[in-house]
């Protein structure tokens, strides 16, 4: 279960008279339920990879609390950090090491075993359907055998909680439709608690439970996508979102 | 701990996987050795063969019995000079000055009228005006055997022409003499060094942010130090191969020497390897710090090879400094990173001895600069990942 509260946090950017702040979360919140897919849905710039690396205790919120499973993250970073999973924007692998290298090299320093890190590769290699993949090297892997890599490496420690930035990005129709079928299978036999973000309608109404509308660095609604439809009165997901998102947010985020 | 020895691990496993980078910094650093060496000993014996060779090039000599009966009475074999030795000696396909003499030169030296001897050579031409220095010695005893006897044939004693003997005596023990012509080989020695932690240490730092595997790592629990004390060992591990690998490479080296008189003089055995990899282990382990250090705020691999030239030009340059500076070694010399390591290397193939503060002090601002650089690594690698 994660819980966001109230998050907040500017950057500055350039220096002398070019200098601006730019509010990139300003009081965002959201619970995450264990056994259901949270969805972050919001357009370019509205600071779900923020929040998402504030939750991953990447980045110290200027205002605003997180929990995972009753754990403040920045209280207790290295604990929280080993209840989550995260997938994060930046999903590099090592092109000189074998896709179980990669997996195991996590699982090691998430302090597991040898033996029991190379028994969740192939585990994780089965349930993502990379087994023929898992004794190559990483260099030439394409988009599709990269996610699933690196998936398969923020999953390696079984994190209650998993944590997504725009999984989808670059993947073609199957790889999406496999990832998919992946995080049912996490949520359902494994209850875990999964939070994705993305800018993409389809992905939200095909596999979210409850969903989060992100806009300029504040939650402007949350509910199930029929919840959703309903409150807008649209029938189209897509024409609820752009209300939602666009229309009932004020102001830019940006200020000089 | 054990964190940090999974990164040391998996480092190592990666720089020992990118073979071609290795094998080009193996080859070359267990390469330096030998070529240098075998480089030196050709230059030497080819000198030495010179200075000792009992050849005289001459042209017209049929006109100059005497000097004939002189120089044969030396044992010096007199060779007459190809027709065209001007034009080879511009073209350095001669290697031996030639003397040549007037037709008149035994007229004029029975008249006391001091004939000319043309010595030809090219100072464009090395060879050449190595040899010219010996035919002016011969012809300097020439010329005083025949004033000898002038002056004995008048009754005056030798003595007058000479007021003061000069005597030589050379201080310099044979393994001094060589440090000379061997003192160039700490320098390559710890180049290869720096060379060889190079590659390493700007693809645990600088790499691993282009690739983008620094966020999914700072996602992990261990402490960033685990991380970066993790990562130096791997790199510094690299670099210490390396120089293992260029300090033994000398040994053998030792028997391709052809120049007799080097490998007399060189005298490098086991205790020098030991002492100079005594020098060079905490040297490289400073250097790879440093380097990382210099690489962590690069957002690419190109960046931080750029910015890691300044590096290499600091250790590149130091050295130099005990070359430009003609009041000798300064204290301060110790106390400089590079510097140090070199000097303490002249000494170590100049035979001198040196007490442990000597090599104790070198190693301690080595250990202060590796904790310094180490600790900017960890404390810039979270806001590395970011950016």
């Amino acid at each position: 279960m994660i819980e966001v509260q109230q998050l907040a946090k500017r950057f500055e950017q350039g220096r002398g008279r070019g200098r601006r702040v730019v509010e990139a979360v300003r009081g965002l919140g959201f619970t995450a339920r264990d056994g259901c897919i949270t969805g972050l849905l919001g357009p370019n710039g509205a600071g779900k990879t923020t929040s998402l690396r504030i939750v991953a205790a990447l980045i110290v919120p200027d205002a605003g609390s997180v929990k995972v499973d009753g754990i403040d993250v920045a209280e207790r970073p290295q604990a929280a950090l080993a209840r989550m999973g995260v997938l994060s924007d930046a999903r590099g692998l090592y092109p000189r090491l074998t896709a179980r290298e990669n997996i195991v090299y996590y699982g090691r320093l998430h302090g597991m075993a040898r033996a029991a890190a190379h028994a969740r590769a192939d585990t994780l290699a089965a349930m993502l359907e990379m087994t023929a993949l898992l004794d190559r090297r990483t260099e030439g892997f394409s988009q599709g055998e990269r996610m699933k890599t690196a998936l398969a490496r923020a999953l390696v420690h079984d994190p209650p909680n998993i944590i997504l930035d725009e999984p989808t990005n670059g993947l073609d129709v199957l790889a999406t439709r496999g990832l998919r079928a992946a995080l049912r299978r996490l949520r359902d036999e494994h209850g875990k608690c999964i939070v994705f973000s993305t800018h993409i309608m389809q992905e939200v109404e095909r596999l979210c439970d409850h969903v989060v509308v992100v806009a300029h660095g504040r939650s402007v609604a949350d509910g199930t996508v029929a919840e959703l439809l309903q409150r807008t009165g649209q029938n189209d997901f897509e024409e609820s979102f752009v209300q939602l998102a666009f229309d009932a947010a004020s102001g830019p985020a940006v200020s000089r | 701990m054990s964190a940090a020895w999974t990164v040391f691990i998996k480092e190592l496993r990666d720089a020992l996987r990118d073979r071609r980078t290795l094998l080009m910094v193996v080859l070359s650093s267990v390469a330096i050795g030998p070529v240098i060496l075998f480089a030196l000993s050709a230059l030497i014996s080819s000198m030495e063969e010179r200075a000792e060779s009992r050849e005289i090039w001459a042209a017209g000599m049929e006109h100059a019995p005497t000097l004939r009966n002189y120089l044969e009475r030396q044992t010096l074999v007199i060779k007459a000079a190809p027709a065209d030795y001007e034009r080879q000696l511009i073209d350095r396909r001669f290697g031996d000055a030639v003397m040549v003499l007037p037709s008149s030169f035994e007229a004029e030296l029975a008249a006391g009228d001091r004939p000319a001897v043309e010595l030809v050579s090219s100072s464009a031409n090395n060879r050449a005006a190595g040899s010219l220095r010996r035919l002016q010695r011969v012809l300097a005893g020439f010329n005083q055997e025949i004033a000898l006897l002038r002056l004995t044939h008048r009754g005056v004693a030798p003595a007058v022409l000479e007021a003061v003997r000069s005597e030589e005596r050379d201080l310099a023990d044979p393994r001094a003499r060589a440090a000379q012509l061997t003192g160039m080989l700490p320098f390559f020695v710890m180049m290869a060094v720096l060379y060889g932690a190079l590659h390493a240490a700007l693809d645990t730092t600088a790499g691993e942010r282009e690739r983008g595997s620094l966020e999914p790592l700072l996602m992990t629990p261990p402490s960033r130090y685990a991380l970066v004390w993790g990562k130096w060992g791997a790199v510094a591990c690299v670099g210490m191969l390396i120089a293992v690998l260029s300090c033994c490479s000398f040994l053998p080296a030792q028997w391709l020497l052809r120049s007799e008189t080097l490998a007399a003089m060189f005298q490098y055995g086991l205790r020098e390897a030991a002492l100079f990899l005594a020098l060079l282990v905490p040297l490289a382990a400073m250097l790879s710090a440093l380097m990382m250090a210099v690489a962590i705020r690069c957002k690419t691999f190109k960046e931080a090879q750029a910015n890691n030239t300044l590096v290499i030009l600091g250790v590149s340059l130091l050295p130099l400094v005990s070359l430009f500076n003609q009041e000798g070694e300064q204290a301060w010399h110790l106390w400089t990173p590079a510097l140090a390591q070199m000097t303490l290397m002249g000494r170590v193939l100049k035979g001198e001895a040196f007490s442990a503060p000597d090599l104790l002090l070198p190693l301690a601002v080595a250990g202060l600069v590796t904790v310094a650089c180490l600790a900017y690594v960890a404390h810039q690698l979270k806001s590395a990942a970011l950016r």
